[in-house]
């Protein structure tokens, strides 16, 4: 561990508070955007198809970049405040460029009413729509602004590691490959991030190609891509941009939970292989993404099954593990961030299983594109990442030093689990109930029994959301004012995490 | 010194060079797309890394000037490959001169600020360099509509195809460039 001054650490603090207040603010206004969706398609609210659609990019978009985007400043903290020096202008840079990226979404959905989906499938964004072409533009741009920023902190920070340990194999722990085990120790965050921002890296350059075909075709609309192309350029970046902000999240388990158990969680031989095995294959997990389009030649379809299996197996099993032993028999005192953290990996686990259970060639004839797809991707991320994260906001407020007065939010969070779970759950029964995703409605559908079963789990997630949202709102009292608190310039004299 | 008359005699040979593509061989290379875009475009930016190579006290350490320098080399090479700009630079001599030295500036620029610029500024622009590239080409494979009116379908389409490849060889280049960055030891 690198020495860094207390002055380098206060203004990476105040950077990382500052990411935390923004998501904080952002992240129930994108929940209650999927509350008025729930709403609708329950029936208990009309809103039109077009705000639907806005309503559903926005939510999309939003909360994939939101939680991409604070996973990063997170990991980029913890870094910079133990293991490498990171430059704090690049680390602002990123964050007005996400800020300049979310306002422009916001303003080409809610204004404009740009519905094309988180993923802009191609040619969606532009035959058909029912929006201004400007609010396309827009929406385009504001993804390369946003991209841009984060692009240049991966790889700030690999640079930072990579010069700190000396070259990127080492980083990516190919060390621990050899008989003989490494002279220096190398923290596991390192090569989880390492791991995780590499694809990110190619994820941002195949989806620079992508936005500068679609800035192309917005600018001469007689372009006719192939849309083949695209959706697979569209999915690379899309589906390993949301696994590495659910592998960045794991890295931080890798590093604050031992500081609860007081172990050890040191990388192993194995531990290196699974996670390497996990960088080879998240790259093409995405095929799965293209079962449907038959063009795609068949060899892709199969290595998709297999990579989806690959890539979410080495690292999960080796996690699953490793927290089971950093916890049996450790007399951790259960407070609010190790609880978390538990039921994050929990959450990681069930969303991943039902994510490779949908990525079954035979099983996804059955459940592509019902509601089982939203249910999997929701687990993870609301169960997975997002309890890191919120995780990580309680320990950098101090939960781990003022572990008695954690009694509000822990209320507050049993609230969060319970609602996020019974939401979650009214996903996977529509799922198995053949519920369509995407519809903004089930008005529409012949069948009675798959029109009412759909709007009445959408009124029973309504109700869930709402719960989620109070276990959130309890958890933020505390939350909030700690942060501020930490914010203030009296907080210098603190203790810096 | 001996130094000082080797960068003199280089400089004169990119300077013959120069006068060759844009005078004497001007209309040669003006006459199909894949001349004009992929032989006499890149043949002055690599004349502006040559040029460079013969000043290598020219150097742009400034990071703020870097970034705007790479900014006018992008638009430099977008403005180019716009069709209209296509066009005209075919239809009037001098306008396609203009494209000359605008792109024995860019290149002469390129090395003068990759060579001193930030680790991620650099992947950066060659990833964005290399996007922009593949995206031009694939456009020009399938666009069946005559793009500059100076050449045919078939000229665009071979350009595409070029591009594509040149692309490839760029991301090729930028993985690279990424990947021996991050292993210094």
């Amino acid at each position: 561990m690198i020495q860094i001054s207390s002055v380098e650490k206060r203004q990476q603090k105040k950077l990382v508070i500052l990411w935390s207040i923004t998501f904080l603010i952002l992240f129930p206004l994108l929940v209650t955007l999927g509350l008025l969706m729930r709403l609708n398609q329950g029936e208990w609210m009309r809103m039109s198809p077009g705000t639907f659609y806005a309503l559903m990019t926005l939510h999309g978009l939003g909360m994939a970049g939101s939680l991409f985007s604070i996973a990063l400043a997170a990991i980029s903290y913890l870094i910079a405040t133990r293991y490498a020096r990171l430059n704090i202008g690049v680390g602002y840079f990123s964050y007005v460029s996400v800020v300049l990226g979310v306002l422009g979404l916001a303003i080409a959905s809610l204004y404009a009413k740009f519905g094309a989906g988180w993923y802009l499938l191609y040619p969606l964004p532009f035959t058909g729509a029912n929006w201004p072409a400007w609010s396309t533009g827009l929406t385009i741009i504001s993804i390369i602004v946003l991209g841009i920023g984060l692009l240049i902190n991966c790889l700030h920070v690999l640079y930072a590691l990579a010069k700190e340990y000396g070259g990127i194999t080492r980083i990516a722990g190919w060390q621990y490959f050899k008989k003989d085990p490494p002279e220096k120790e190398l923290p596991s965050v390192v090569m989880i991030s390492t791991i995780s921002l590499v694809p990110a890296v190619l994820a941002f350059l195949a989806a620079s190609v992508m936005l500068i075909m679609y800035l192309l075709k917005y600018f001469e609309p007689s372009l006719a891509f192939d849309p083949l192309l695209l959706k697979n350029l569209t999915f690379f970046f899309g589906h390993t941009l949301v696994n590495v902000t659910m592998y960045i999240g794991v890295g931080w388990l890798y590093t604050l939970l031992p500081e609860f158990t007081h172990r050890d969680w040191k990388i192993t031989k194995v531990t290196a292989i699974a996670w390497n095995a996990t960088f080879f294959f998240i790259l093409f997990a995405y095929f799965h993404h293209l079962y449907m389009d038959f063009v795609q030649p068949l060899p892709l379809q199969y290595a998709g099954q297999l990579a989806s299996y690959f890539s979410a197996i080495p690292a999960t099993a080796v996690t699953m593990f490793g927290v089971i032993v950093q916890l049996y028999h450790s007399k951790i005192k259960w407070t609010i961030v190790p609880l978390m953290f538990l039921l994050g990996t929990a959450g990681w686990a069930i969303g991943g299983f039902a994510a490779v259970v949908d990525s079954t060639i035979s099983i996804n004839k059955v459940l592509h594109n019902t509601l089982w797809v939203p249910a999997h991707f929701h687990t993870y991320m609301l169960m997975g990442i997002l309890l890191f994260i919120l995780a990580f906001f309680y320990y950098l407020v101090g939960a781990k030093e003022d572990p008695g007065k954690d009694q509000k939010p822990k209320l507050g969070f049993w609230l969060f689990v319970i609602g996020s779970y019974s939401f979650l759950l009214m996903f996977y029964l529509g799922g198995l109930n053949s519920v369509p995703r995407r519809y903004s409605d089930y008005g529409g559908i012949p069948l009675k029994n798959v029109h009412e079963t759909g709007a009445h789990l959408a009124q029973a997630a309504s109700v869930s959301i709402c719960l989620l949202l109070l276990g959130l709102m309890l958890m933020y009292v505390t939350l909030f004012t700690k942060l501020l608190r930490s914010s203030r310039p009296a907080a210098q004299n603190e203790t810096v995490l | 010194m001996f130094k000082w008359k080797i960068n003199l005699i280089a400089v004169l040979i990119v300077s013959l060079l120069f006068y060759l593509l844009s005078y004497p061989l001007n209309d040669w290379l003006s006459l199909t797309m894949p001349r004009h875009q992929l032989l006499q475009l890149p043949a002055m930016f690599l004349l502006g890394i040559i040029l460079n190579a013969c000043c290598p006290n020219f150097e742009v350490k400034n990071i703020s000037y870097g970034i705007a320098g790479l900014i006018f080399i992008m638009a430099s090479l977008i403005f180019w490959m716009l069709p209209r700009s296509v066009d005209e630079s075919v239809i009037h001599p001098n306008f396609n001169r203009t494209m000359h030295f605008n792109m024995l500036v860019a290149g002469f620029l390129t090395i003068a600020i990759l060579r001193n610029t930030i680790f991620e500024i650099k992947i950066v622009f060659l990833g964005m360099v290399s996007a922009m590239l593949l995206a031009t080409g694939v456009a020009l494979r399938v666009f069946d509509m005559l793009l500059c009116s100076s050449f045919t379908i078939d000229q665009q389409k071979e350009t595409g195809l070029y591009f594509i490849l040149i692309a490839v060889g760029s991301f090729t280049g930028t993985l690279l460039v990424l990947f021996k960055s991050l292993n210094h030891k």
